[in-house]
C-alpha cells in the first residue's frame, strides 16, 4: 500500500498543480454564478425596461362611458395612454409609432354594447416589435397584466350587477381544483405539475448531467495524466520502478478520480449558483417546495446498486482515459483522441436526459445498455419513481465484466514492452504517412 | 548458469521491432564491481540493450539473467535491485525536485528513515541545492539531469543501468557525475552504462563493448584494445574495429 500510495500522492500533486486542470476545476464555480448573475440581470433590466415606459396608443371606435372607463383604468395602472383617431388600422398603426408608443389598443365599436348586454366584448392588441429582445415582450406582459385586471374590474361589476349577493370570484372559477400525485401507490400531497418540474429537473436533468460531467472530467484527467507521462518521458523511468503495472493504474484511477470528484463537487456548485441567479428572477419564481422530502424514500438497495453502478463507470471511463493517455506521445494527441470516447459517453446521457428509454429505436436502446456509464443516470432515475428494472440490474454484472476486461486491456498495455511497440508501430505508422503524402505533393508538384 | 562474479550474462540476444532487427545475437557479461560501458553510433542497439537489460523491453529470442534472475520470467525479483536512468527521461514538472525523490524512496524503502536518508543522499548527489525545493519546471536541462542520476543512484542499485548519463551536462556537472558514479561502484555497486563521449568511457569503464548495427564487435579493457590496435584513443580503435 505503501507504493500504492506514494504514486496516488504523485498523480494528485502533479494533476492537481498543472494549469490545464485547476483552471477547468475552478472556473465553473466562478464562471456559472457570474453567467447566471449577468444573465438574470439583463433579462430582469430588458423586461422592466419594456415594463416600466409602457406607452399605449387607443383607438376608441365605440367612444362610450364604457370604453371610456378602460382608457381611465389603464391610466391608473401606471400605463401612459394617448387616445388617436384614425379612419383606418394602417392610419392608426402610423400614429402609434409616431407616438412612439410600445402597443395600440383597439376598442371595436360596440364594445360597451356587447358587456352590457352580457356578450364577450373585442379588444385588439397590437404590440411594437422593436428587437427580438426580452424589452419587447416585457410590454407585451404589461399591457396583457393592465387588460387582465381591467377584464376582472369589468367581470366583478356585471356579476354584481346580475346578483349583488353573490362573490363574484365563485362565478369566474367554480372549482376549488385541489390536485395530488399517486406515486409508488402512494399519495403525494403535491400538483403533478410541481412534481414533474422538480423531479424532470433533478432526476432527469441534473444528475444524468453531473454524471456526464463527472465521466467526461475524470476520462479526461485520466488521459491527460499518462499522456503527460509520455509527453515528458517519465513513463519509461516508471515503469522500472519496483512496483506492479497494476499499481501504476490503481494509482492513476484513483488519482483521477479524487479530482474528478472534486471538479464535479464544485461544478455542482457552480450550476446550483447558476440556477439560483436565474430562478431569483422575476417571472420565473414557481412555488418552490422541497418535494423530495414528501416522496417515500428510494429502497436502500437501490444507492448500494446507485454506488456500485457509479463505481463501475468510472473505473470503465477512467482505464480507457489511461489507455488513450499510453497510447499517445503527447497531451495534444490524447486530447484529440478523447473524441473517441466523449462522444459515445455523452449520447446515452443525452438520450436519457430529454426522453423514455423505452420508446427509442432498438439500435439506440442496445447502444445505451451497451455503455457501462448509462446504469447510474437509469437507477437513478428509476429508484424514486418505479422499482427498479430488471434489464438495469442485469446490467450491474454486465458492467462488471466489461470494465474488468478493460482494465485488464490497459494494464496490459501499461507493460513496457507493449507499450513501447505500440508506441513505436504508431510512430512508424504515422512517418509512412508522413512520407506518403510528401511523396504526393511532389509528384502534384512535378 | 551465470558465470563466477556475473552480475549480467546476455547470451546470443536478438531484439526485433517489425522489420528492423536492432539487436542481433549480442552476447556478453558484466562482472560486479566494475563500470561497463557499451560504445557505438546512433542506432547500434546500446539503448535497446539497456532497455532490456532494465526489464522495460523482451528479446525476440536468446537469454538475459541479472543477479541471477531470468529478465523475462523473473523482472518483477529484479526491478528492485536495478535503476534506470533512460538517455532522454524527463521529470513530473509540477513537483519539486525534493518531492519527486521522496516519492521513489518510498517505493524502493520500507522505512520513513532509509527513505529520508536516501532523500538527503540524493540531493548531495544531485548539487541541487536549495533548487531542490522548487518545481521541476523550473530546472534547467542539465539540473534535472542531474536529478535523476541522482534519483537512480540515491536507492543504491546493485546494478545501475545508465544510458548517456552525462547527457547535457556541461563538463563541471559531467565530471562531478563521473566522480559520483566512480564512488558508487566503489561502494559496492556495479554500472553499465553507454555513452558517446569516449574519453568518458576511457575514464570510467573497466571495460567496453563495441556495438555496431546490433553486434558486438569488441568486449575488453579501453587501455587494451588502444595497445592492441596502436592508435592513439578509444575513438580512433572504435573506428578501425568497425572499418574491418
Amino acid at each position: 500500500m505503501r507504493k500504492l500510495f506514494s504514486l496516488v500522492e504523485k498523480e494528485v500533486k502533479d494533476l492537481l498543480r498543472d494549469p490545464r486542470i485547476y483552471i477547468g476545476l475552478v472556473v465553473p464555480v466562478v464562471l456559472m454564478p457570474l453567467l447566471g448573475f449577468l444573465m438574470s440581470t439583463s433579462m430582469s433590466h430588458s423586461i422592466e425596461a419594456g415594463a416600466k415606459g409602457l406607452k399605449i396608443a387607443v383607438l376608441d371606435c365605440d367612444k362610450t362611458a364604457l370604453s371610456n372607463a378602460l382608457l381611465n383604468l389603464s391610466m391608473s395602472l401606471g400605463a401612459d395612454v394617448k387616445r388617436i383617431d384614425a379612419a383606418d388600422l394602417d392610419t392608426a398603426v402610423g400614429e402609434a409609432r409616431k407616438l412612439g408608443s410600445n402597443a395600440l389598443l383597439v376598442i371595436r365599436k360596440g364594445f360597451e354594447n356587447d358587456l352590457v348586454n352580457f356578450r364577450r366584448a373585442s379588444v385588439e392588441v397590437y404590440v411594437v416589435m422593436e428587437s427580438m429582445s426580452l424589452g419587447s415582450m416585457g410590454a407585451y406582459t404589461a399591457v396583457e397584466g393592465v387588460l387582465a385586471l381591467s377584464s376582472k374590474f369589468f367581470s366583478n361589476m356585471l356579476i354584481s350587477k346580475l346578483n349583488p349577493s353573490i362573490s363574484p370570484d365563485v362565478v369566474r372559477d367554480p372549482f376549488n381544483i385541489s390536485a395530488r400525485s399517486i406515486l409508488k401507490d402512494k399519495i403525494i400531497e403535491v400538483p403533478p405539475q410541481m412534481l414533474f418540474n422538480q423531479l424532470l429537473m433533478g432526476y432527469s436533468i441534473m444528475i444524468p448531467l453531473l454524471l456526464l460531467m463527472l465521466s467526461i472530467t475524470v476520462v479526461q484527467f485520466a488521459a491527460t495524466a499518462t499522456a503527460v507521462e509520455n509527453e515528458e518521458k517519465t513513463l519509461e523511468t516508471l515503469l522500472t520502478f519496483p512496483v506492479t503495472r497494476y499499481d501504476i493504474l490503481l494509482a492513476k484511477l484513483l488519482g483521477s478520480s479524487i479530482l474528478a470528484v472534486i471538479g464535479s463537487i464544485l461544478f455542482t456548485g457552480g450550476f446550483v449558483l447558476y440556477f439560483n441567479n436565474m430562478l431569483s428572477l422575476s417571472g420565473f419564481n414557481f412555488p418552490v417546495k422541497d418535494v423530495s422530502q414528501l416522496l417515500p424514500p428510494p429502497p436502500p438497495e437501490s444507492f448500494i446498486l446507485l454506488a456500485v453502478s457509479l463505481l463501475l463507470a468510472i473505473l470503465f471511463v477512467t482505464s480507457l482515459g489511461v489507455a488513450i493517455g499510453a497510447l499517445s506521445s503527447d497531451v495534444r494527441m490524447a486530447n484529440s483522441l478523447l473524441g473517441v470516447v466523449i462522444v459515445p459517453i455523452m449520447i446515452p446521457s443525452f438520450l436519457m436526459m430529454y426522453g423514455d428509454l423505452d420508446t427509442l429505436p432498438l439500435a439506440l436502446q442496445l447502444l445505451v445498455y451497451a455503455l457501462p456509464t448509462s446504469y447510474p443516470i437509469m437507477i437513478a432515475k428509476d429508484m424514486t419513481m418505479t422499482p427498479i428494472s430488471f434489464e438495469t440490474i442485469i446490467g450491474i454484472p454486465y458492467s462488471a465484466a466489461l470494465t474488468v476486461l478493460v482494465l485488464y486491456a490497459t494494464s496490459m498495455l501499461l507493460a513496457p514492452e507493449k507499450l513501447l511497440t505500440v508506441q513505436y508501430g504508431l510512430r512508424l505508422r504515422g512517418a509512412r504517412r508522413r512520407q506518403i503524402k510528401e511523396l504526393d505533393n511532389q509528384s502534384t508538384l512535378g | 548458469m551465470m558465470g563466477a562474479g556475473s552480475i549480467v550474462v546476455v547470451r546470443n540476444l536478438v531484439k526485433r521491432f517489425g522489420d528492423l532487427t536492432a539487436v542481433n545475437g549480442v552476447s556478453l557479461k558484466i562482472e560486479e564491481g566494475e563500470v561497463f560501458g557499451l560504445i557505438g553510433p546512433n542506432g547500434a542497439g546500446k539503448t535497446t540493450i539497456l532497455r532490456i537489460m532494465a526489464t522495460l523491453l523482451l528479446p525476440t529470442s536468446g537469454y538475459v539473467n541479472i543477479l541471477g534472475y531470468d529478465a523475462v520470467k523473473e523482472a518483477s525479483r529484479i526491478r528492485p535491485y536495478i535503476s534506470y536512468l533512460a538517455e532522454d527521461a524527463g521529470t513530473y514538472r509540477n513537483l519539486s525536485g525534493r518531492e519527486y525523490l521522496s516519492i521513489v524512496s518510498r517505493i524502493y524503502f520500507d522505512s520513513n528513515t532509509e527513505a529520508s536518508m536516501a532523500v538527503e543522499e540524493a540531493v548531495r548527489i544531485s548539487g541541487l541545492g536549495e533548487r531542490v525545493d522548487d518545481k521541476m519546471k523550473t530546472y534547467s536541462k542539465g539540473m534535472k539531469r542531474r536529478l535523476q542520476v541522482a534519483r537512480a543512484l540515491m536507492t543504491r542499485p546493485r546494478l545501475a543501468i545508465l544510458d548517456e548519463p552525462t547527457a547535457g551536462l556541461d563538463v563541471f556537472h559531467a565530471k562531478h557525475i563521473r566522480e559520483v558514479v566512480s564512488r558508487h561502484v566503489k561502494e559496492g555497486g556495479t554500472v553499465v552504462l553507454s555513452s558517446h563521449n569516449m574519453l568518458e568511457v576511457e575514464y570510467l569503464c573497466t571495460r567496453v563493448a563495441f556495438i555496431h548495427r546490433g553486434r558486438v564487435l569488441f568486449v575488453g579493457e579501453a587501455k587494451a584494445i588502444i595497445k592492441e590496435l596502436g592508435v592513439s584513443n578509444l575513438e580512433e580503435a572504435f573506428i578501425e574495429v568497425a572499418g574491418r
